[in-house]
């Protein structure tokens, strides 16, 4: 289980179940993820998850489209890193574009993980 | 006396073996008997064999996806509840039918039921399955099947005799791609209530019908899939293989339901011998060079016949002299009357029973009959080889041989063409 990172424990859905909180916060929110500068580089969210074990299988269920958009993303910031800079503007990340791609897969994998321990270290019982 | 004895001890085990009736259950055709079995065993059939799929390797691939996730539990959860309860789930392809099986010990029934349901039901075809799972095994199995001479003659004998339908390969063909997205498609027009047959041994047929009743609730109504009409073409082909025992195939097709009389041409020519190391009564089994084997092959699906001698050996020299000897004994095989003929009928006859005493030959010959609704059992086939007689067998023989010849050769270069066999 991830503790810290993308896949850790959230406020995030306490804060969607409430529409006046969500409509004090969201400002924020864009706020702050335009300022920590992922969307500059032409990143999404997802890509900056530490790559565990399950995140890394996760990758591997990604289909070979989102693959290659992820490994171009990643030479592209490192590009920009390199030379100092950001992207124009227009090339900026969307917020309608910054999904999260690879969540759902990391949230499968871990659950089969879980699964997995859950069956390895059961007791059985028979009737 | 004895004689009557010895019939009515065969026609009560001979009922034993059979399903009575095949009831509609929930919209779905089954067949069950209980003789006895310490195990317990049931078959999904579906009409969804290679010779209905969209695009090569597609049913392959569905045949691999038996006991994946599913809306129920997962692949992992299948596996590790079928071992606590020990019992083996399996799936088997043929160019016709699907065919998922689970054996199990008596009682477990309700898992193991719901286990089979639920890949018909509610089976997920994820695409991590396909590529972690499902792709590499079929690749597997393909890479196996192709490593057998015989299995990649007469593959390739099927091509060629009936084209499209019957002729496309159960295997995955190398690099052809198969999405998941294609297996779903597939599964969603094969899996319907009208196209499925559960046939169950050890069994009581009222249990099942129970549970069949509460776990296929949710399949769709769909009819079985519809293809054009088999036609048998013929033609020849050779394939460069090494390491392997030399092959040549050479087989004659036919289309409509299987004749009978072939069966018993194939039993009338197959040299294998009734007692180990000995030689057969068969005309080809004094002219097959030692280390040599001659096979009948007889293959019967639902509207057409692949019949075949498979000749195997060390050398080309060896397969071309066995081959020889095989064709001509299969251009004089009609005149066989008499002693000869009977021989031959109690071989077939012996033959058809016994290989429905394994569950495996059970669910190959019935569950054919079981999916058109007809009466599934032995008896038919066994009334319909008796009245085989000297003319209809010769008939039969000649309009089988008037066909262009499917000839195949597996190995070496210098195999024998078609004309030097004497075809």
């Amino acid at each position: 289980m991830t503790i810290l990172g993308p896949l850790g424990p959230s406020l995030a859905p306490a804060v969607r179940a409430n529409k006046n909180l969500y409509r004090w916060v969201k400002p924020f929110a864009d706020w702050y993820a335009n300022l920590a500068g992922w969307r500059k580089v032409g990143l999404k969210y997802d890509d900056l998850r530490a790559n565990s074990n399950s995140a890394l299988q996760a990758i591997g269920r990604l289909t070979p489209r989102e693959y290659y958009d992820r490994a171009f993303r990643y030479k592209r910031a490192s590009h920009l890193s390199v030379l100092h800079t950001t992207l124009p503007k227009d090339q900026w990340t969307k917020p309608e574009e910054d999904k999260r791609y690879l969540a759902p897969h990391v949230r499968n994998v871990e659950a089969e993980d879980q699964e997995r321990f859950k069956w390895d270290h059961m007791e059985v019982h028979r009737n | 006396m004895l004689a009557a004895r010895a019939s009515a001890a065969r026609s009560a085990s001979r009922l034993a073996r059979n399903f009575a009736t095949v009831v509609e259950t929930a919209g779905v055709k089954v067949a069950a008997a209980d003789s006895g079995e310490a195990t317990s065993a049931v078959t999904f059939v579906v009409k969804a064999g290679s010779r209905f799929e969209p695009k090569a390797g597609v049913a392959h691939a569905l045949k691999n996806y038996a006991f994946k996730s599913t809306s129920k539990r997962s692949t992992l959860a299948t596996i590790r509840e079928a071992e606590l309860l020990g019992g083996v789930l399996s799936s088997s392809l043929s160019r016709e039918h699907l065919a998922v099986t689970a054996e199990f010990l008596r009682g477990d029934e309700s898992f193991f039921v719901d286990a089979l349901s639920s890949f018909f039901t509610s089976a997920k075809f994820t695409r991590h399955e396909l590529i972690e799972y499902v792709a590499p095994v079929c690749e597997a199995e393909t890479t196996a099947a192709h490593a057998n001479p015989a299995t990649r003659a007469i593959d390739l004998a099927h091509t060629l005799a009936f084209r499209a339908g019957l002729g496309s390969s159960i295997f995955t063909s190398p690099g052809q791609h198969v999405s998941a997205e294609d297996v779903e498609a597939y599964a969603s027009t094969v899996f319907g209530k009208g196209n499925l047959a559960v046939l169950g041994t050890g069994i009581d047929s009222a249990t099942l019908q129970g549970l069949l009743e509460k776990s296929l609730g949710s399949l769709p109504a769909a009819a079985a899939p519809s293809t054009a009409p088999s036609r048998y073409f013929g033609g020849e082909t050779r394939i460069e293989a090494h390491g392997a025992p030399e092959t040549v195939f050479i087989g004659f097709g036919q289309v409509g339901a299987s004749a009978p009389e072939l069966a018993v041409l194939a039993a009338y020519l197959d040299p294998t011998p009734s007692i180990k190391w000995s030689q057969g009564l068969s005309p080809i089994a004094s002219q097959v060079p030692v280390g040599a084997s001659v096979k009948a092959v007889l293959l019967p699906y639902s509207d057409a016949t692949l019949f075949g001698l498979l000749v195997q050996g060390p050398s080309t020299e060896a397969v071309k002299a066995a081959g020889k000897a095989a064709v001509s004994a299969l251009k004089e095989a009609g005149a066989a009357k008499g002693e000869d003929l009977q021989r031959a009928i109690a071989k077939a006859k012996f033959a058809a029973s016994s290989s429905v005493d394994g569950r495996e030959g059970l669910i190959s010959l019935l569950g054919s009959k079981a999916l058109a609704g007809s009466e599934a059992s032995l008896d038919s086939a066994l009334s319909a080889l008796d009245k085989v007689d000297s003319s209809a067998f010769s008939k039969a023989t000649s309009e089988l041989l008037k066909g262009k010849p499917t000839f195949v050769a597996v190995g070496n270069k210098s195999l024998p063409y078609q004309d030097e066999l004497g075809l």
